[in-house]
């Protein structure tokens, strides 16, 4: 039988979930205009600088890296979210020292990597928020 | 006098046939006792073969996972592409792993782990130009003590007791062999741009060690290290032999670089496996090609050994033949995969043969005493480029048999054709850029066009470092390939290179420029420019986007082709194709590497795709080989990224498959024969 403690702790935990996840946050996808045009400009220059020796200066990849854009990308990244993606680039790249590019630089590589992508542009930044970019679906083709 | 000539002669008469007979001893190391997969190509001959048959097409469907192992911990982050092939001798399973390369040993029975070994490299590692976990490791044993050998990241040869995982006090310098030192060349210990993911590999008391650069699209020089490869004593980490696959002054081949071009050119290297027959005590060496990709401008003439297969005297390390694939390379035909070994027999004649897959997709199969062609390769004349300064060669070798297993160049026949309007957005889009034949020359890049050219197979292939598989009962030689087409123009960019050309493609003129670099040196850049080759987000090609053939190397003919890899879903969900009844594709995500057995063929697909369940994964597949008919198929959460291998323990066969990819980091996932069929076969 559940204890009383244990039932309305459990209520504590699920209303501290839902109050994180901002409102008209819930379901979104990358077709729906997640990211600046702006941001995605503004993170061309770090990949040309960090990612581009491996991934190519065309996000087509390279015999050292695979492509960040296109069919095989899609098929492999479609059904995962934002977060998934920004969490795979936070942790381990670039590969010699994921630290020297900063948090607010990799969430702009990824909108630069939508806009290569072309997922169309919206009026509100890719928040750097892991738990914001979880509720984005990266969706290869257009639902 | 006599007597004393039989004192002196007896005991070195017996310390000749004991050394003779270790030395016999010791070759037969390397060939696995029953059971088990002791060397990175299953054997020395590169076949990835076991007679096996527990595993068959009656239970495939049903096999059991065994256990899994993660291998995000073995290293500071964890790392997504998992390339290695486990090795495992007397019930242990030993593997690289991680992205600091760790090597571990696990209960090959349950996966728990032995011992793990790490080197923390500090910025020589971060520095390596072949990082991540790499593919494999070499074991060694001369009847009593057992090693495992293993290259860093940072180019280091560590010597392991493969009981405790401990470095060797005696092999090398504490266990250390420094593989920048003696290469005969300077290189800088920190930055120096040489390494390797290759396993070693060892026959008798040899160790044998490849070299392996930073892709060279765009080399920031013409200037470069040079890849020699080395053979060192495998009690002490000694060197016994280099061997300049780029001939410095007086050796042979030396004369095949004009203008000098051989003082300072650099790559050359072995980055992919090697293949030894012991009993020839031959080593046979896939050589990539020189400094620049696709501009060969700065080192004229036909540049041997690049693009080359080289067989030298392995305990010697002398040439005995080579066999020059591509003449002055300028499409990174680097030859990328073990050769394999086979005994066949042409037309009622036996041969010692060795098969080469290649990028290009060609078999090119020789005689492995002599370096001849089991069947004519014969010199065509091919088209010149236009670019400035490039030196041409006017002919390339041409497989005449067996037929290319994939796609050469491209023509409109191949572009998509699944509608015509698909068609023509293709024919529209490839007008822009130059396409043919294979060998055709990549252009200097102009916004008008050409852009670049569609070259396929692509700069990464055909086929690539996995290779393929060897049944030895039948000569039929297994091997994955895929088809996708890659942009291939020439730049002049003085900021980032002092060649005269490398890879990239003209910008709009009319486009804003791009974003400026941040400060400090130009940072390097691979290809540049350009849109992705898709139409309306499918692909340029037609289906088969990734195949499994088998060919028969008895009679150089294909005997089946099957495309491995359910079709993607972009594809089967895409509107455009809505209604049309397309057969499976086959897929081009990765670089898969087969498995043959008594019966079957294995391999997982690369890359994702929605399962028959729903969930987001990749299935792990056995085809009959004799047919290519499927007969099974498994499912694995992520797709197959190192080759698969298989062993037998306590009565069971098992079946490893390193997974990796999107979302999903490096796992070994081991399944094993259903019970029911361990109980079968051993009664």
């Amino acid at each position: 039988m559940m204890t009383r403690p244990f039932f309305f702790g459990c209520i504590a935990v699920w209303m501290a979930v839902m109050c994180a996840i901002p409102r008209g946050q819930e379901a979104r996808s990358v077709w729906d205009g997640v990211y600046t045009a702006e941001q995605a400009k503004r993170g061309e220059a770090p990949y040309g600088q960090h990612c581009a020796a491996c991934h190519g200066g065309n996000l087509l990849g390279a015999e050292a890296a695979p492509a960040l854009t296109g069919f095989e990308f899609g098929g492999n990244w479609s059904g995962l979210t934002l977060g998934d993606l920004y969490e795979r680039i936070r942790t381990s790249m670039p590969s010699d020292d994921p630290g020297k590019v900063t948090a607010q630089q990799k969430v702009d590589i990824v909108a630069y990597m939508l806009r290569v992508g072309a997922f169309p542009a919206g009026m509100t930044e890719l928040p750097r928020d892991q738990q914001i970019l979880t509720t984005i679906q990266y969706l290869a083709t257009k639902p | 006098m006599l007597r004393r000539l039989r004192l002196v002669t007896l005991p070195l008469l017996s310390l000749v046939i004991a050394l003779a007979s270790m030395d016999a001893g010791l070759a037969r190391q390397a060939r696995p006792k029953d059971g088990e997969w002791t060397t990175y190509g299953g054997d020395l001959s590169s076949r990835r073969y076991r007679p096996f048959d527990q595993i068959n097409r009656e239970n495939f469907k049903d096999l059991e996972v065994a256990w899994r192992f993660r291998t995000d911990a073995l290293g500071p982050r964890p790392e997504f592409n998992f390339q290695s092939t486990p090795l495992m001798v007397n019930g242990v399973l030993y593997t690289t792993a991680g992205t600091r390369r760790a090597v571990v040993a696990l209960d090959a029975a349950t996966g728990e782990m032995l011992w793990m070994h790490r080197e923390d490299e500090g910025t020589r590692g971060a520095a390596a130009p072949r990082r991540l976990s790499g593919r494999g490791l070499a074991y060694w044993t001369d009847g009593r003590a057992e090693r495992i050998v293993y290259v860093t990241p940072g180019y280091q040869m560590i010597g392991l007791d493969a009981k405790t995982g401990r470095k060797v006090p005696g092999f090398g310098r504490n266990g250390v062999v420094d593989l920048k030192l003696e290469m005969d060349q300077p290189i800088d210990l920190e930055t120096g741009e040489v390494g390797l993911h290759a396993a070693p590999i060892i026959s008798g008391n040899t160790i044998v060690v490849g070299a392996a650069h930073l892709p060279g699209g765009v080399p920031k020089s013409r200037n470069h290290e040079k890849g020699y490869i080395r053979g060192y004593d495998a009690r002490t980490g000694k060197r016994l032999w280099i061997f300049h696959t780029l001939p410095q002054k007086g050796e042979f081949g030396n004369d095949t670089w004009l203008q000098d071009s051989w003082s300072y050119t650099g790559n050359v290297g072995v980055w992919a496996q090697m293949t030894i027959d012991e009993e020839l005590g031959m080593l046979y060496m896939p050589v990539e090609l020189p400094t620049g990709d696709y501009y060969g401008g700065h080192r004229p003439g036909n540049g041997l050994f690049g693009e080359s297969l080289v067989a030298i005297d392995l305990k010697t390390g002398q040439r005995k033949w080579h066999y020059q694939l591509v003449h002055h390379g300028i499409w990174d035909f680097d030859i990328p995969c073990a050769p394999i070994l086979a005994d066949i027999t042409v037309n009622g004649r036996t041969i010692k043969a060795i098969a080469q897959p290649t990028k290009q997709n060609w078999l090119y199969v020789f005689d492995r005493i002599t370096g001849q062609p089991v069947w004519p390769i014969e010199e065509r004349p091919v088209p010149r480029g236009d670019v400035p300064g490039e030196w041409y060669a006017a002919t390339q070798p041409f497989v005449t048999r067996p037929a290319p297993y994939d796609l050469q160049g491209v023509s409109i026949d191949d572009l998509i054709d699944f509608t015509p309007e698909l068609r023509a957005e293709a024919v529209a889009l490839v007008s822009r850029y130059r396409i043919g034949p294979l060998f055709t020359p990549p252009p200097v890049s102009t916004w008008e066009g050409p852009r670049g050219l569609i070259m396929v197979p692509s700069s990464t292939g055909g086929a690539n470092w996995p290779g393929g598989s060897l049944d030895p009962e039948t000569n039929i030689l297994y091997i994955y390939s895929f088809r996708q087409p890659s942009i291939i123009g020439l730049i002049n960019d003085p900021a980032r290179s002092d060649m005269n050309f490398i890879n990239g493609q003209a910008r709009d003129p009319s486009a804003p420029p791009p974003a400026p670099p941040a400060p400090g040196p130009a940072p390097a850049v691979a290809g540049g420019g350009g849109p992705a080759l898709t139409v309306q987000g499918l692909p340029l090609l037609k289906p088969p986007y990734g195949s499994i053939t088998a060919t028969d190397l008895n009679k150089g003919e294909i005997v089946w082709q099957v495309p491995h890899g359910e079709t993607p879903d972009a594809v089967r969900n895409h509107p455009a194709l809505k209604g049309l009844n397309i057969p499976r594709t086959g897929r081009a995500a990765g670089r898969i590497g087969t498995l043959v057995t008594r019966t079957l063929v294995i391999a997982g697909e690369p890359g994702f795709f929605t399962m028959p369940s729903g969930q987001r994964g990749a299935m792990l597949r056995a085809y009959d080989k004799a047919t290519g008919a499927e007969v099974g198929a498994v499912p694995m959460p992520a797709p197959q990224t190192g080759s698969p291998m298989t062993y037998m323990l306590n009565g069971r066969q098992y079946l490893a498959v390193p997974i990796s990819g999107a979302g999903h980091s490096g796992e070994l996932l081991v399944f094993r024969a259903p019970q029911a069929a361990a109980t079968t076969s051993s009664r």
